[in-house]
């Protein structure tokens, strides 16, 4: 495979860590760990130690050692070597200085795979790195925040290795990259606030920047060195951890359409992942040696742990807000009993425990709000929404508009949702929202543009020309949702479902007791009404019997005893309407098919047979069979008849007109007269107890009967209401279920 | 012992009080016989069929202590003595389980106990008339 050619079909599999080249400023001898014969050496070793490439492999490391005598110097390669395979490691011995030609070079070893792989750079030596790094670490960690650090950072290291342009580039979590801090000479433009597409820099190149630390460039306008076999050898040498490793034809290009001559790079990795890095570029060629290399990479070490350090500081401080409103919004749902108050009148409400502008609550069919939100119509098409596609307790996205196009409406107050499900099958829900923030994402060339067409049609990916900054302006998203911020909405949808179903345990027991309470009410009032009856017969009865067999009573005594009688009567009266009314709430409801043609007929006959009621016309039109308890059933009509007839009784034409209908899964009656009326103001207490109009009191009656004929309706799962206008009439309907 | 017209048991002291002016009011000269409970109603009882006694007409209170209204007209059925003695419950109950209950178990009538010293007079003189004079055959 030729390695300057990749196109679309490889771009991702290119090898970058297998080149088969070098980069020429040095030179690179690999020695097979075993036999200590050299296998593989890049052409370019007579520029430095004049003999040939091709002579040198198969050769002994010994004949290497004696190739590199000059003057006094005996090279002792072979014993370095031993050394680092006894130890399993180079560190101690990289760099090695040593003196070619009279010239200063770093040898620096590593292993690879069976070999040593030997590699020859110029030393330079001209400044006192160590106390130089020394200060710039402690002018670095001066910054408070974590951005002044790397801004600190950027001009430390500009001031250290002298490169043109040095930036602080952060991996974004989708894998592209900004420039967020950046020194560089004055006469240059800044590419500070930069974006760049993730493809800039590809998976495989960032795996190396996570296993070698730095990386030097030094200078893309040279031609590279091949690296050679021996003839009996296939297989290229992998140059994963080499200094001298040849860089892919790719960025050579990227580069050069940057103008950039030289770049250098040294990895920011915290726990374990790549941060971002340390870029400098120069616009000349620029080497910086070894030495100055190690030294860097000390800032950049140190810079990582602090950003580890300070970033989990400044993460921490936003949990421990949301942390401390969540804590409290739990107090206040301990406290207040009233869960929705809880929530939203307190110093601390809903919306604080994530960063959100907005939050409403759906709960019991109703919508509670604070901050922004959008239109009562809006949140209820959202809610749809999700109840039909929420598949997660909690739900999270910051484009709303791009999964649920209706919200392009709503995009200004909740391009963002944060959604946390209280119950599906209710609709009910918590949703925080997010603004819509138009930004303006400047990247370094127009990112959807990384392909050119060679002229034999084929694409070539090649790095964009232009690195002019393209903005985009990013619609229909919102600040994004962070882990803390789920995290805290998870945490109190925990709490908010225990205070729910504590609720709802704590409402169905008592609806056990109210229904019990209510069965005992029943009882009493039997057994009550029953054991009144009794002396109150006795009342009765002696007074009468005095009445009746005392001859010496006079007018006065007669009148008085009569007026104990007529008490006694009334209260008489009153009791048997209450036994009537409990004994709705006691009976057994025994349904059947009833014939309500022959009951209306006789309530009519029983109702017009009442002293004055003769003259009500009682029309009865359609009777469709009803499912109810034939007594029970009676008694509803029986009253609500006989209420029409005694209130029209003073009507002009009185007339009552009794009639049923179906109407769907219900029959409904209807029973209309042209009495008395009754005044709306009173809509209410028609069917209270003991509740009688203000237009009723001249006639007879308890206030029990249209509570009797609720109870009944009840007791029926039907319904019952009426119509009603003053001295015209009234038109009361019951709705029996099919 | 002269047999009596109307055999009744009754707890409560002040309606056997009234019924016994009601029934001298309907004819001065019947004999009505008040026990308070259902033992002694028992006892009376057996001690008629002894003596050979048959009263004409037995009313029988629902609820008493002990034995109730429903317990006794048990018994009395099967006593074969009584057997065409028409046997009536009297209560101030009109509750239509009561009701159905005591036909079921043989009561010749059920009657909701009048309230009031005018509506038993009433009453007892319908009583009267239906099982003392129309028919005074079956006994």
């Amino acid at each position: 495979m030729n390695t300057n050619q990749v196109d679309l079909t490889n771009c991702d599999k290119e090898p970058i860590h297998i080149p088969g080249r070098i980069q020429s400023h040095g030179f690179l001898i690999a020695i097979d760990i075993d036999t200590l014969l050299i296998k593989y050496v890049s052409l370019n070793t007579f520029k430095f130690i004049e003999v040939e490439a091709a002579d040198l492999l198969d050769k002994s490391i010994l004949f290497l050692e004696e190739q590199m005598i000059f003057k006094d110097d005996k090279v002792q390669l072979k014993s370095l070597l031993i050394l680092g395979s006894q130890k399993d490691s180079y560190e101690g011995i990289n760099p090695y200085y040593l003196n070619i030609k009279g010239q200063p070079f770093y040898l620096i070893i590593s292993k690879s795979g069976a070999y040593h792989v030997l590699e020859f750079e110029p030393a330079i030596l001209d400044f006192d790195i160590q106390g130089t790094v020394g200060r710039s670490i402690s002018g670095i960690l001066a910054g408070r925040r974590l951005i002044s650090m790397m801004e600190n950072t950027a001009d430390e290291i500009k001031k250290i290795i002298g490169y043109d342009r040095v930036m602080v580039y952060k991996f974004h979590d989708d894998g592209h990259g900004e420039v967020i801090a950046e020194a560089k000479n004055e006469d240059l433009e800044p590419f500070y606030g930069l974006h760049y597409p993730a493809s800039d820099i590809p998976k495989q190149a960032r795996a190396l920047y996570l296993l070698n630390y730095t990386r030097i460039i030094a200078d893309v306008n040279t031609n590279d060195s091949a690296v050679i076999t021996t003839s009996d050898n296939f297989s290229a040498l992998d140059l994963t951890h080499s200094v001298l490793r040849a860089v892919s034809p790719i960025h050579i290009q990227y580069l050069k359409n940057m103008g950039v001559d030289s770049s250098f790079s040294i990895s920011l990795i915290t726990n374990g992942k790549l941060w971002g890095l340390i870029a400098c570029h120069n616009y000349t060629p620029k080497f910086i040696d070894y030495k100055a290399r190690e030294s860097t990479k000390l800032i950049g070490q140190i810079l990582s742990s602090a950003l580890e350090y300070r970033q989990e500081e400044e993460d921490d401080e936003k949990v421990k807000l949301l942390l401390a409103h969540a804590e409290e919004l739990q107090q206040s749902l301990v406290a207040d009993q009233d869960f929705i108050s809880a929530l939203t009148t307190h110093r601390v409400t809903i919306k604080d425990v994530t960063h959100s502008t907005g939050v409403v609550i759906c709960f019991e069919g109703r919508l509670y709000t604070l901050g922004q939100v959008p239109a009562e119509e809006e949140i209820k098409m959202l809610v749809a929404w999700l109840t039909t596609t929420m598949e997660d307790s909690v739900y999270h996205t910051s484009q709303l508009p791009e999964v649920f196009s209706p919200a392009k409406n709503f995009k200004s107050t909740a391009s963002g949702i944060l959604a946390a499900m209280l119950s599906k099958d209710l609709g009910e829900f918590v949703i925080w929202f997010k603004p819509e923030q138009i930004t303006t994402v400047h990247w370094a060339g127009n990112p959807e543009k990384p392909m050119t067409e060679t002229p034999d049609g084929h694409m070539d990916l090649s790095p964009r020309n232009s690195f002019e900054s393209w903005a985009q302006i990013v619609e229909n998203t919102s600040a994004s949702w962070t882990r803390e911020e789920i995290a805290s909405v998870i945490k109190i949808r925990h709490k908010l479902l225990d205070v729910i179903n504590k609720k709802a345990n704590e409402i169905r027991a008592l609806n056990e007791r109210l229904k019990l309470a209510y069965e005992e009410l029943d009882t009493f009032s039997y057994t009550i009404s029953h054991d009144l009856r009794t002396p109150l017969t006795s009342i009765k009865s002696y007074t009468e019997l005095v009445l009746a067999t005392n001859k010496s009573l006079d007018e006065q005594g007669k009148m008085l005893l009569n007026r104990v009688l007529a008490g006694a009567n009334k209260m008489a009266f009153l009791i048997n309407e209450i036994l009537k009314l409990a004994r709705v709430g006691r009976s057994d409801l025994k349904a059947e098919q009833l014939d309500m043609g022959s009951i209306l007929e006789e309530i009519k006959t029983d109702a017009l047979n009442v002293d004055g009621a003769r003259h009500v016309t009682v029309k009865i039109g359609a009777t469709p069979s009803i499912l109810g308890d034939p007594t029970l059933i009676t008694q509803i009509f029986a009253n609500l008849i006989g209420n029409a007839v005694k209130y029209s009784v003073s009507a002009i034409d009185p007339m009552v007109v009794v009639s049923g209908e179906d109407g769907g899964d219900e029959v409904i009656y209807t029973i209309k007269d042209n009495g008395i009326g009754i005044d709306l103001n009173y809509h209410d207490k028609v069917f209270e107890l003991f509740k009688r109009m203000d237009n009723a009191k001249g006639y007879q009656g308890t206030g029990v009967g249209l509570a009797i004929v609720k109870r009944i309706v009840e007791k029926h799962n039907a319904r019952i209401w009426f119509e009603s206008e003053l001295k015209v009439g009234t038109v009361f309907y019951v709705a029996f279920r099919k | 012992m002269i047999s009596p017209d109307i055999f009744y048991v009754e707890d409560d002291q002040d309606f056997a009080f009234i019924m016994q002016y009601a029934v001298k009011e309907v004819k001065d000269d019947l004999v009505v016989r008040i026990v308070e409970d259902g033992t002694e109603a028992m006892r009376m009882l057996d001690s008629y069929v002894e003596t050979q006694q048959k009263p004409k007409l037995i009313l029988l209170d629902l609820n008493l202590p002990g034995l109730s209204g429903i317990d006794l007209l048990k018994k009395i059925k099967e006593i074969p003595y009584f057997k065409y003695v028409p046997v009536i419950l009297f209560s101030t109950s009109d509750d239509p389980i009561d009701v159905k209950r005591s036909l079921e178990f043989g009561a010749n009538a059920y009657l909701t106990k009048p309230d009031g010293y005018t509506n038993l007079i009433t009453c007892i003189q319908s009583l009267y008339d239906f099982w003392f004079n129309q028919n005074r055959s079956i006994n």
